[in-house]
C-alpha cells in the first residue's frame, strides 16, 4: 500500500494521460454516438432522425452485412497467421540454440515497414502483368494453372488483402509469445518429462496454461487490430472488386468521406466500437472459463 | 451541439490548412468589393500534380504579382490523389475552414456550398473582369451545375481519345472501329492474335466509368445521365440497358487486360507504350508521353488515335466526346476581398499564355499551344482536334452521379466486366441504388 502522499502523486501523474485518453478516445466515441442519431452531410444543419440510421444499417443495407462478413473473414485469417503462426514460430525459436536474435529481427522487420510500402510490395507480388512473385513461383513449381490476378478475383481477394496484414504483425506476436514461453520454469517442464509427458502434453498442460495471461492479451490485441484493419485493404483494392474486400472500416470511411453521410458513418463506427467490445468480452470470458475448467 | 462544433471536432482528425481569415468576405454576387488592396498570404487548396503545368504556371504568375505587391504570396496546398483531396476539402468545408481558393468538381456537395453563399459567382466575376468571352464555351460548360450556374474557373482543357497501335491492329487483321458496337468484335480478334485489346487503369475506377458513359451519350445524348442521376430515367430504359449489354459484351470479349481491376495508372499506360496493348483511352494530358520522343521508338511510329466512335442510331456527332476542363477552382466568398479579386484578374489574364507555352491546351481561345520541339506529328493533330469540337459534351459520370451511387456504380461495373454479375442484376442494383440516393442528393 502506498503512503497517502505517494498515492496523491500517482493520481496527479495519472491525470494528464487519463485526460488525453478522454479527449482522444472517449470524446470521439461519444461524438460518433451522438452523430449516429442525425442525418448530416457536413455543411447543412444536423437533422435528428432518431434510430433511422440503425434501422437502415441492420435491415436495409446489404453492403453493410457484406462488409461485416468480410471483416470476420479478414479477422480469422489475421488471427490464424498472427497468433497461430506466432505461436508456432515462437515455440520453434525456444528450441533454437543459435541465431535467435537474427530470426527475431527478421520476423519483426515487416512490422516496422510503412503500410504504403507493404501495400506496394504486395501489389507487385500478386500482379499478373508484369508477372508478380506469387504467380512466377506457381509457374516454377508447375502450378501455373493456379496463377491468377489475386486482387481482381472475387474468390481470392479477401485472403489476398488479409495475408499482408497477418504477415506484417506475426513477428510482433512471435516476440511477445516467445518472451512468455522462455519465462516458463524449466524445472516444471523437466519434471513433466520425467513423468513421461511427450512434447504435446508438455505444451498443452504446462507451457500453454503458463502463458495463458499473455495469450489473452495477444488475442485481444490481434482481434481488435484486425477488426479495425483498414489501411492495407484500402490501399490494395479500395474494397473491390465490387465489395469483395470491403471491410466495415473501409465502408465507414467511404460513407463519411465520399458520400459525406457523416451520420450514417458514425452509426457504422459505433457498431465497430461495440463489435470490438463484444469481441474482447467474449475472449476474456471464454479463455478465463477454460482456465477455470 | 451546433453544426460548427461537430464540424470542428470532425476536422480535428485531419490536417487543417486553415484560411487566413483576413478577408472581410462578400456576398456571392458581389464580384467587385470596395476597399483597398492589402497584400497578404492567400492559399489555394488544390488537387493537381505538384510539378504539373497548372501549378508551375500559377507559381510563376504569383511570384510576378508578389513583386509588385510586397507581402503577397500564394500558398499551394496540393493533394493530387483525388479521394484524399475530396476528404480534406469536404472536411474543411464542414469546419468552415476553406481557404481563399479551392478546387472542386460540379458535384452536389459543391452546389450546396454555392447555394449557402460560400462560393463567388464565377459567371459574374469573369464577365466583370472582361475575361468571360475568351474562354472556350465547352471549358466553362464542363464546370457548370445543372441549373447552368457557374462557380468554378477552369484551368485546363483536355480531349479524351482512343490511342491505338496501328501495327497491332494490322496484326490482328482489324481496322479502327467505326461504331462502338464494333468494339467487342475488335477485342475478340485482338485476343485471338494474342494481343491485349485495351489497356485500362481499373484501380482508379474512373477510366472504366468512362465506358459506361459512352454508349448512352451516343444513343440518347447528354441528357440521359442528367435524368438518370435524379432518378428520372432508369438503367432499365433503352439507352441504359443497351449500354449495359454493350459493356457485358466488352467483358465477354475480354477487352481489358487480365486483372484490370487491380492495374494502376502507370501499369496500364505501360501496357500500351510497351506495345503489349492495342488501344488505350486517355486524355491529352498524356500528350507528352504519347506524342513526343519520350515514347518507346519501337512503338512511336505506330501510334495514332481515333475519337469516340458513334453508334448506328447516334444522336450526338462524331466530333462530340469527352472534353473535360478538369477540376475547377472555386473562390471562397467568405474571404473574397479586393486583393483576391485583383490577383485573380492578374493571374487569369496572364495564365493562358504561360500555360499554353508549356505545350498544354488553354481553357481559353486567345492563345496558341506551343508544340514542344520533341513532339511527333501526332501532337499537332491532337491539338487541332480542339477546333473541330462539336457543342454537346460527354460528361464523365463520376462528376455527375451522387457520390454513393457513383461508388456503387464503380464497384458494380468491375463485377459486370469481370462476369461476376449479370446485366439484369447490374441494372436492378443500380436502379435501386440511384432511387435511394439520387433524388435526395439533387433535391434543391
Amino acid at each position: 500500500m502506498l503512503p497517502r502522499r505517494s498515492r496523491l502523486s500517482v493520481l496527479i501523474f495519472l491525470l494528464p494521460p487519463v485526460a488525453l485518453y478522454c479527449i482522444a478516445v472517449l470524446f470521439p466515441i461519444l461524438q460518433s454516438l451522438f452523430l449516429s442519431f442525425f442525418s448530416w452531410d457536413g455543411i447543412s444543419d444536423l437533422q435528428f432522425i432518431g434510430l433511422d440510421n440503425y434501422v437502415h444499417m441492420f435491415t436495409g443495407d446489404v453492403v453493410f452485412w457484406r462488409s461485416f462478413a468480410n471483416a470476420i473473414g479478414y479477422l480469422v485469417i489475421c488471427l490464424v497467421l498472427q497468433l497461430g503462426g506466432g505461436l508456432i514460430v515462437a515455440s520453434l525459436l525456444t528450441t533454437l540454440r543459435r541465431g535467435r536474435e537474427v530470426v527475431k529481427t527478421l520476423y519483426l522487420l515487416p512490422a516496422v515497414i510503412s503500410t504504403v510500402a507493404i501495400a506496394f510490395l504486395f501489389q507487385r507480388i500478386y500482379s499478373v502483368d508484369p508477372v508478380g512473385l506469387l504467380n512466377q513461383v506457381l509457374q516454377w513449381v508447375g502450378l501455373g494453372g493456379l496463377a491468377r490476378p489475386w486482387l481482381s478475383d472475387v474468390n481470392t481477394v479477401l485472403a489476398a488483402v488479409s495475408v499482408p496484414e497477418g504477415w506484417r504483425f506475426t513477428g510482433l506476436y512471435v516476440l511477445i509469445i516467445y518472451a512468455a514461453l522462455i519465462a516458463v520454469p524449466a524445472e516444471l517442464e523437466e519434471a513433466a518429462r520425467l513423468d513421461g509427458a511427450n512434447a504435446w502434453t508438455v505444451f498443452t498442460k504446462i507451457r500453454f496454461p503458463y502463458i495463458r495471461p499473455v495469450w489473452i492479451t495477444t488475442v485481444i490485441m490481434a482481434t481488435t487490430y484486425a477488426l479495425r484493419g483498414f489501411d492495407i485493404p484500402y490501399l490494395l483494392t479500395n474494397g473491390g472488386p465490387g465489395q469483395s474486400s470491403e471491410l466495415l472500416t473501409t465502408y465507414m470511411y467511404k460513407t463519411a468521406f465520399t458520400s459525406t453521410n457523416y451520420g450514417y458513418a458514425s452509426t457504422i463506427s459505433v457498431f465497430i466500437v461495440v463489435e470490438c467490445l463484444v469481441a474482447v468480452g467474449l475472449i476474456v470470458v471464454l479463455l478465463r472459463r477454460k482456465a477455470d475448467a | 451541439m451546433t453544426r460548427d462544433t461537430a464540424a470542428a471536432a470532425l476536422a480535428l482528425t485531419l490536417t487543417g490548412c486553415g484560411s487566413s481569415g483576413a478577408g472581410s468576405g462578400t456576398t456571392p454576387g458581389d464580384v467587385n468589393p470596395s476597399g483597398a488592396i492589402v497584400p497578404r498570404a492567400i492559399s489555394w487548396l488544390l488537387s493537381r500534380p505538384a510539378d504539373g503545368g497548372v501549378i508551375t504556371a500559377m507559381k510563376q504568375i504569383a511570384d510576378e504579382y508578389a513583386k509588385s505587391h510586397p507581402g503577397f504570396s500564394l500558398n499551394f496546398i496540393t493533394t493530387p490523389d483525388r479521394p484524399s483531396y475530396i476528404q480534406k476539402y469536404e472536411t474543411l468545408a464542414a469546419a468552415n475552414k476553406l481557404p481563399e481558393l479551392f478546387d472542386t468538381d460540379a458535384t452536389p456537395f459543391a452546389q450546396k456550398l454555392a447555394k449557402q453563399g460560400n462560393m463567388v459567382d464565377v459567371d459574374k466575376l469573369l464577365k466583370d473582369l472582361g475575361l468571360y468571352d475568351s474562354y472556350r464555351p465547352a471549358a466553362l460548360d464542363y464546370q457548370r451545375f445543372d441549373d447552368g450556374s457557374l462557380y468554378m474557373i477552369p484551368f485546363e482543357f483536355q480531349m479524351e481519345f482512343f490511342w491505338y497501335n496501328k501495327a497491332l491492329l494490322q496484326q490482328a487483321g482489324v481496322s479502327v472501329p467505326t461504331s462502338l458496337d464494333d468494339l467487342p468484335a475488335t477485342c475478340t480478334a485482338l485476343r485471338k492474335a494474342g494481343i491485349t485489346p485495351i489497356a485500362l487503369d481499373g484501380q482508379d475506377q474512373w477510366p472504366l466509368e468512362r465506358y459506361m458513359a459512352y454508349h448512352p451519350f451516343r444513343t440518347a445524348g447528354p441528357d440521359y445521365i442528367k435524368n438518370l442521376k435524379k432518378g428520372q430515367a432508369k438503367f432499365a430504359d433503352d439507352p441504359g440497358s443497351s449500354a449495359v449489354d454493350w459493356l457485358n459484351q466488352l467483358g465477354q470479349a475480354k477487352c481489358f487486360e487480365d486483372g484490370f481491376s487491380s492495374t494502376g495508372y502507370s501499369d496500364a499506360q505501360a501496357l500500351f507504350t510497351s506495345g503489349k496493348a492495342a488501344i488505350y483511352n486517355i486524355g491529352t494530358w498524356e500528350l507528352s508521353s504519347l506524342a513526343t520522343d519520350k515514347l518507346d521508338p519501337s512503338v512511336r511510329s505506330n501510334v495514332d488515335f481515333f475519337t469516340l466512335p458513334t453508334t448506328a442510331n447516334s444522336v450526338t456527332q462524331a466530333n462530340e466526346f469527352v472534353s473535360p476542363s478538369g477540376i475547377g477552382m472555386a473562390v471562397n466568398a467568405k474571404t473574397f476581398d479586393p486583393l483576391v479579386r485583383d490577383f485573380l484578374k492578374f493571374a487569369l489574364t496572364e495564365y493562358p499564355k504561360v500555360y499554353a507555352a508549356t505545350g498544354a491546351l488553354s481553357p481559353t481561345t486567345d492563345v496558341q499551344t506551343t508544340i514542344p520541339s520533341n513532339a511527333t506529328p501526332l501532337y499537332q493533330k491532337a491539338v487541332d482536334e480542339a477546333s473541330n469540337l462539336g457543342k454537346q459534351l460527354a460528361m464523365p459520370w463520376d462528376t455527375q452521379l451522387d457520390p454513393t451511387s457513383n461508388t456503387r456504380l464503380q464497384q458494380e461495373l468491375t463485377l459486370l466486366l469481370q462476369g461476376n454479375v449479370s446485366p439484369s442484376d447490374f441494372i436492378s442494383t443500380m436502379d435501386q441504388t440511384i432511387a435511394e440516393n439520387g433524388p435526395k442528393a439533387f433535391q434543391q
